[in-house]
């Protein structure tokens, strides 16, 4: 091992040991880029999720399931209310609602 | 034909709520103070408290909430399956109507914390359309029903447990309005608030939690007055890679409503996951305190307590209003709100002002302090958690220094009576993935006593406190054995009633929290008392049934201390001094009650 590797070693193990060390810049939350946006990342942790260790890996057909069952009870809660409105009688199950 | 009501049912609510004999809505009123005038009971007297009358619902699990009283009905709430009771009061013996729901047992496996549910909402009726009762149902649904019969008028869907999206909130009505909350952030669920007619269950709006601004009603007058809160586009902006669209912010606690002003008052929960380092950014509008304009559902302010939650402190406890002098003696209507991350935010419910912030306990250690002009929470990080890291010795814990109870506020005194959690932890995150239906928490937590409780014998978990919200003093602090979990209760007689999970209701002297009664209740308590009087007699009554989080060990059997989000080794006593249980218990003086006359409700041939 050259003398010049040895250095290089010891520097970036230096770097290494400050970014772990919670007392260097740590979140505190006051540091905002504008209003209402103040989160930083700890150090040494990545400021983008997306290519990075911690990145989750979302899989966007999961992500989107939410929104599509909120939209399918939304037609079936109109569906009833509607039928409702008009004949005053409530009919939980959509497929019995006379068209 | 279903045609929609022109008289005010809102005002008939709100004088409904002013008469003693009543508790239409959980809070008693708009104020949402669990506070009665009725003196009959007082100090002087309340060692005579005996039981006039008890009823079991026939179910186990966490009992939360209170029954609602209204023109001499009691009605009564149960946890899944969620049956509902109606007692007449001049003999509580015979079940006038019972509505019991059939619901998909599958529910219950995506319920993260007990199958409990925090009650009832009473609509008065109007020209068109009878009284109604509304509840939630664990499997999603709203279900309104004819307060008189008990039969189901309209039930519509609101959650869809596939997704991992149940209901445990009461629904709260305003106006000719019911809302319906959401649970499920440890399931990765994006919170959603919906308001419906009362009359036939039609939508009228729905605010999203996360998102963009037009889902999460949020227009260009949003936080007018104080834009250093943060004003357009955050619930974008603050998130990567589209976490928002399973980043929690769930309401399931409690709401308050200012007629005046017509906003409702409400928070939105932690964001999803549990591991922060999976969710970079400020995560809004999760951990806000909301008012909402009642009839379009735009938000007028959003407050936001924790920016980039790391310890599940999630923003849905109760909101007191209360008009007090500030400081500089100006008189403000004010919101009180005692939030799990430890701090009892009090805001000028007009506009969203900060008018306080203080520690409930000064153990309190994730947060030195909150910065008063910007709002914002200077954060200790050597209490932070992320990735590769255990954090250690964070206070509150995950279950908060205050959670889902019902607290109370004395207008005469000027206090909140605050029932408290004394509980810290250590954490630990992990990575795991998405999948809708599955739980997505991603931490492992240990829960025990704080630093005034005691950490060998897993006891000492609760305070209850009586709070001045100006001066941010506690006039007077109580230890308890356990968590004070359920909330507290008020009168003018100068008591605060409140349950335990040890399975007592107990009464102090409000102005000294010196302890004048208790009784032995078969279970423990996760609900508030409430108080009426009915022909001259002032009754107490409370729902036994332990449950709930911090229930969950002794529920559902587990031993492992992380089980249970952590809360199994912080309770892991509690089994010595409760089981489960169901039902009311109703106390009066001398435990005079209906069957003095013992030939009431007898058989006669």
């Amino acid at each position: 091992m050259t003398i010049r590797m040895i250095f290089s070693a010891t520097a970036t193990a230096t770097l290494a040991l400050a970014f772990a060390s919670p007392a260097f810049a740590a979140y505190d939350g006051t540091h905002c880029k504008k209003p209402g946006v103040c989160w930083e990342p700890q150090p040494g942790y990545p400021e983008q999720l997306v290519g990075s260790k911690y990145d989750p890996h979302f899989d966007p057909a999961e992500l989107a399931k939410q929104q599509e069952s909120e939209d399918a009870m939304v037609a079936r809660n109109k569906a009833r209310t509607a039928y409702f409105i008009k004949t005053g009688t409530w009919v939980e199950d959509v497929n019995q609602i006379p068209k | 034909m279903v045609s929609v009501g022109v008289a005010r049912a809102n005002e008939k609510l709100v004088e409904l709520s002013k008469d003693n004999g009543n508790w239409v809505m959980n809070g008693r009123t708009y104020e949402a103070q669990n506070y009665s005038p009725l003196t009959q009971i007082s100090t002087s007297n309340v060692k005579n408290l005996r039981v006039a009358w008890s009823f079991s619902d026939g179910v186990l699990n966490g009992h939360e909430g209170a029954p609602l009283v209204v023109n001499g009905m009691m009605y009564i709430q149960s946890p899944f399956p969620n049956r509902t009771f109606a007692l007449n009061l001049d003999n509580p013996g015979r079940i006038v109507w019972e509505n019991n729901p059939k619901q998909s047992s599958a529910a219950r496996s995506v319920a993260c914390c007990d199958v409990v549910n925090r009650g009832l909402a009473y609509w008065p009726g109007d020209d068109t359309t009878g009284p109604l009762l509304f509840k939630n149902l664990l499997d999603g649904h709203l279900v309104a029903m004819d307060a008189k019969t008990g039969k189901t008028v309209w039930k519509i869907e609101n959650n869809d447990i596939r997704v991992g999206s149940t209901l445990t909130q009461a629904p709260y009505v305003v106006k000719d309005e019911v809302l319906a909350g959401s649970s499920g952030a440890e399931l990765g669920v994006r919170g959603y608030i919906t308001a419906y007619d009362v009359h036939t269950g039609a939508q009228k709006w729905r605010a999203y939690a996360t998102g963009s601004d037009e889902s999460m009603l949020i227009g260009k007058n949003f936080n007018i007055t104080n834009p250093q809160y943060g004003t357009s586009n955050l619930g974008l902006e603050t998130w990567q890679d589209n976490g928002w669209k399973i980043g929690g912010g769930t309401n399931w606690g409690w709401y308050a409503y200012d007629p005046q002003e017509n906003l409702i008052y409400y928070g939105s929960g932690n964001p999803s996951p549990w591991n922060a380092t999976m969710r970079p950014g400020d995560n809004k509008w999760t951990m806000t305190i909301f008012g909402r304009d009642a009839d379009t559902g735009m938000a007028k302010f959003g407050y936001q307590k924790t920016p980039h939650d790391e310890w599940d402190y999630a923003g849905v406890d109760v909101m007191m209003l209360s008009e007090q002098r500030d400081k500089d003696g100006k008189l403000r209507k004010l919101l009180t709100h005692p939030d799990r991350n430890g701090i009892v935010y009090t805001l000028d419910r007009t506009n969203g002002d900060l008018v306080s912030a203080n520690k409930i306990d000064d153990t309190v250690n994730w947060v030195r302090h909150v910065d008063m002009k910007t709002g914002i929470p200077i954060r200790d990080p050597e209490y932070a958690t992320y990735m590769d890291h255990k954090a250690r010795g964070v206070c509150p814990a995950a279950m908060g220094y205050h959670n889902q109870g019902f607290d109370s506020y004395d207008p005469q005194k000027q206090r909140f009576m605050l029932g408290a959690n004394h509980l810290c932890m250590d954490w630990e995150p992990f990575m795991l993935p998405y999948r809708a239906g599955q739980f997505f928490v991603g931490a492992t937590l240990s829960i025990y006593p704080g630093p005034k409780g005691n950490r060998q014998t897993g006891e000492g978990s609760g305070q209850i406190k009586s709070y001045d919200a100006i001066t941010g003093k506690m006039s007077w602090s109580k230890m308890e054995r356990f968590a004070v979990w359920g909330g507290t209760m008020s009168t003018a007689g100068n008591l605060v009633f409140y349950g335990t999970l040890d399975g007592f209701i107990k009464a102090r002297d409000s102005r000294t929290g010196e302890l004048l009664w208790k009784f032995k209740l078969p279970s423990g308590v996760v609900g508030n008392p409430i108080t009426f009087e009915h022909k001259g007699i002032q009754y107490v009554a409370i729902y036994y049934g332990v449950g709930g989080w911090p229930g969950v060990g002794l529920v559902f059997d587990l031993t492992d201390p992380s089980a249970g989000l952590g809360a199994v080794g912080a309770f892991k006593e509690m089994a010595h001094y409760t089981q489960q249980g169901g039902g009311v218990m109703v106390f009066s003086l001398n435990g005079k009650g209906p069957y003095d006359d013992v030939n009431l409700g007898e058989y006669e041939n």
